[in-house]
């Protein structure tokens, strides 16, 4: 198992290095820099203001220079928000991102499951049929319409909940992690449903039944430790894609999270920022993989021998 | 990292409601990109840094000039000197006598090449003042030769190497923030985001800094108006979508917004009329020609397309932003100018429309040979509508072929100087509410990407700029500006406004076109 897990890390920093070096460069093929704002400053006041960030130099010199302060845990000073390091910015955003992901993949595990369960144990009923029509609502109607129809009920109408920003402590966080989590429960209990109807016909389920064992315990031991295989597999990926950041859940509730780096500081052309970014979410990515595979392992004797 | 990181989401678990009554909450917009007062180039940041510090002068609610750090002012007879008399008992926030050199420290600081300022050109370019180019070229250190001198406590002298009776709109706290340098030097350029250590001289003082989300401020006692401050509290908003920042507003969250969305002026103005606070800004956008491109060489052809464009419809019909149309390049900011408009102005969209098809058919140009034009634009969406307005225009009266061609911000920034483009979707916001800072512009010394020469131009800008009279500088401007417009390089076509709803509850808001709305000038019930 050690020696599965090194291995899998050191494939992971072997990506990540791609990820940089490839990031690094591809980003500068865009036009335009961190400084091309307007066209009143002078030449030689922009010439002055890459030097002070370094982006006069050859780009190989910019990128030996970034490595070596990655080494040094240093990701440079971001050329858009001038008060503030890489590092600043994504320790004061990343709190937000991490609570709202956090309960957002609980809450879709949680309902995703049980509604999934639901559906299969009790197929073609009332019960199945509701549990599908949320799937396939929280599916096809995206983040930005429901999002704001949620504000206009939840904070305009009812006034039960803010619209947004982070003013009114866990109350903020309510609407987005509902909105988060709807298209996570959707497909989470679409996958549940189907494949515990599968596993329900396997051999071994079967087995387990005419030896008597209750179909309680046939349902949790049996059947569920099965059926979890693509959800857990789901589940990795889309972990490290919700908690860092939903881009369209942090811009529709105004949430001072990370995840309107991604796009923003792109268009910015905030050269560090974005490799921050792309190395968080790329490391993030990396973990969460790897504990998939460990709990896909766990689950499932064939992938921990195979 | 990591421990500040779980401190955070404790700290957001507990958070509690902070829904206070005395707190004005005002919409910034997607971010302030920097709350360093030498640094901070955006117009959100610059309310924030309106609040918390105060220039030689400030501006009142209505934009206009009027004492803040200085009491006084008076201008040599040669109009090459300025003095500024500090008010009696100044002080910093923490108490320390505010003096004369804090300001030279904090024009010294903005033109330093360590300090990495966008602004620096406000003092080499907008005003020239003696020994400013040197230093921020990096050439001459010394502080000493900047023509800014603090003589005595009280005392603030400019010397400038041009006379600029305009200089006033540019010694507000925007350009001419001053600079406390012991807390500076002490904590370096973190200090101006750190609660604890920041040291300011405005009616406000910075409380708290979250990024992405909000500013807090508080009123500052040592101010030396505190008395008439009458908001507590002032705390600005980060919400980067403007349909979220308008459904904050309606639920309370915020009292004043950064915007409105485009969409909804029109019902909003039906429910909510008084709320809609819609007022012309120093955001000038015209249609420049490449005068690279042969055919766009011929002036009546530019003429045509200029005269082509209906600007009412634009407006009223397509963009729907409440812009305003216009056929002048530097007026509509300053009442006290009465600059020129294009010769045409004064006829009917009807006549107009003739002429450019004369002009157009004169050209060389019609139904069996269309021209076809490249317009480059950037995707925000009233600039998306505008083009594909103009374009359609064009193609109704004149039969001309224009290819729309949107592209991200930086990317049509770039765009201008590679020359990819037949029209540029152009735009200018002044330094200041004024025609100098745009007409300035257009000289081919300052701006050499449009390719234009014209002796005459650059010599009746020569003319202007040596006259320290305000009101006969204002006429030899006026002059310019007729050479400049009848030389049709590009199509004046809209005063760009600022759009917000206020609050009932909060008075004294006006509109103010170099977009100055102090905190302090208002009330809250």
């Amino acid at each position: 198992m050690l020696r599965f897990v090194g291995k899998r890390i050191w494939s992971g920093v072997l990506t990540l290095a791609v990820l940089v070096t490839l990031t690094f460069f591809v980003m500068r093929l865009a036009p335009g820099g961190p400084f091309s704002r307007s066209r009143k400053m002078s030449a030689e006041m922009l010439e002055h203001i890459k030097a002070a960030f370094h982006l006069d130099e050859p780009v190989w010199m910019q990128f030996g220079r970034y490595v070596w302060g990655l080494a040094h845990l240093d990701f440079g000073p971001s050329t858009r928000f001038r008060d503030y390091s890489v590092g600043d910015l994504i320790a004061a955003g990343l709190p937000y991102s991490l609570t709202i992901g956090f309960w957002a993949v609980v809450v879709a595990s949680l309902v995703g499951i049980a509604l999934g369960l639901a559906g299969a144990l009790r197929r073609n009923t009332a019960t199945d049929y509701v549990a599908g029509v949320v799937g396939v609502v929280g599916i096809a109607v995206p983040i930005f319409v429901i999002g704001p129809l949620a504000q206009v009920v939840f904070a305009l109408k009812l006034n039960w909940l803010p619209v947004g920003g982070a003013q009114a402590g866990w109350r903020s966080l309510v609407l987005p992690v509902l909105v988060l989590s709807l298209p996570n429960i959707a497909y989470i209990s679409r996958l549940t449903r189907g494949s515990v109807i599968e596993v329900m016909r396997e051999n071994y389920v079967r087995t387990a039944r005419a030896k008597g064992i209750g179909a309680r315990r046939t349902l949790m031991v049996h059947v569920l430790k099965g059926a979890l295989l693509p959800v857990v597999a789901y589940l990795g990926p889309a972990t490290a894609g919700i908690i860092t950041g939903s881009i369209l859940i942090e811009t529709v509730f105004a949430v001072p999270g990370i995840g309107r780096h991604f796009v923003d500081a792109a268009l910015n052309r905030d050269y560090p920022l974005v490799m921050g970014i792309t190395l968080l979410y790329g490391g993030v990515l990396i973990v969460f993989n790897i504990l998939t595979d460990l709990a896909r392992g766990w689950l499932d004797p064939r992938v921990r021998h195979g | 990292m990591m421990t500040r990181c779980v401190w955070g989401v404790l700290a957001l678990l507990c958070a509690t409601p902070l829904w206070a009554d005395d707190t004005l909450d005002r919409g910034v917009g997607s971010e302030w990109s920097s709350l360093d007062p030498q640094i901070n180039f955006d117009a959100a940041a610059a309310w924030i840094q309106s609040d918390a510090y105060e220039g030689l002068v400030t501006f009142d609610g209505a934009g206009k000039v009027i004492p803040g750090a200085a009491a006084s002012w008076d201008m040599s007879a040669d109009g090459l000197t300025f003095t500024f008399h500090l008010r009696d008992g100044l002080k910093w926030s923490n108490g320390d006598p505010l003096v004369g050199q804090d300001f030279v420290n904090g024009i010294y600081r903005t033109l330093d090449p360590a300090t990495a300022s966008e602004k620096g050109y406000y003092f080499t370019s907008t005003i020239q003042v003696k020994g400013a180019a040197a230093i921020s070229d990096g050439t001459v250190k010394d502080i000493a030769t900047l023509g800014v001198t603090a003589p005595d406590a009280k005392t603030v002298v400019f010397q400038l190497l041009t006379p600029a009776p305009f200089m006033l709109q540019l010694m507000g706290s925007f350009q001419v923030a001053p600079l406390h340098k012991p807390s500076f030097d002490q904590y370096g350029p973190g200090v101006f985001i750190d609660p604890a250590h920041v040291v300011s001289n405005g009616a406000y003082i910075i409380k708290e800094v979250v990024p992405q989300s909000h500013v807090l401020l508080e009123r500052n006692p040592e101010y030396w108006d505190a008395a008439n401050v009458k908001i507590p509290f002032v705390k600005y908003l980060v919400t980067e979508d403007v349909a979220t920042e308008l459904k904050r507003y309606q639920a309370g969250e915020i009292d004043i917004t950064y915007d409105i969305p485009l969409n909804q002026i029109e019902s909003l103005k039906a429910s909510i009329q008084d709320e809609v606070k819609i007022s012309p800004s120093t955001e000038v956008i015209y249609y420049s020609f490449n005068l690279q491109n042969e055919a766009l060489k011929n002036i009546d052809l530019r003429r045509a397309l200029s005269l082509a464009i209906d600007r009412d419809t634009l407006e009223t019909k397509i963009i729907k932003g409440e812009g305003i149309a216009t056929y002048s390049y530097a007026g509509g900011f300053d009442p006290d100018y009465h600059g020129p408009q294009i010769a045409e102005a004064t006829m009917t969209q009807g006549e107009r429309e003739a002429l450019a098809k004369e002009l157009y058919a004169k050209a060389g140009y019609g139904p069996d040979k269309p021209l076809t034009l490249n317009l480059v634009t950037t995707v925000a969406e009233d600039s998306k509508r505008r083009a594909q307005g103009v374009a359609l225009m064009w193609k109704k009266v004149l039969g001309v072929q224009t290819e729309v061609n949107p592209m991200e911000r930086k990317a049509w920034l770039d765009a201008f100087y590679a020359y990819t483009w037949d029209v540029f979707a152009d735009d200018l916001v002044g330094d200041f509410a004024g025609p100098e800072t745009f007409l300035s512009y257009q000289r081919p010394s300052a701006e050499p990407g449009y390719n234009w020469v014209s002796p005459e131009y650059d010599a009746a800008m020569d003319v202007a700029a040596a006259i320290p009279d305000p009101k006969a500088r204002y006429e030899a401007l006026a002059k310019a500006e007729k050479i400049l417009l009848d030389a049709y390089i590009f199509a004046p076509i809209e005063i760009a406004p600022t759009r917000h709803l206020v609050k009932p509850g909060v008075h004294g808001w006006l509109p103010s076109a170099a977009g100055y709305n102090n905190s302090q000038f208002l009330t809250l019930d």
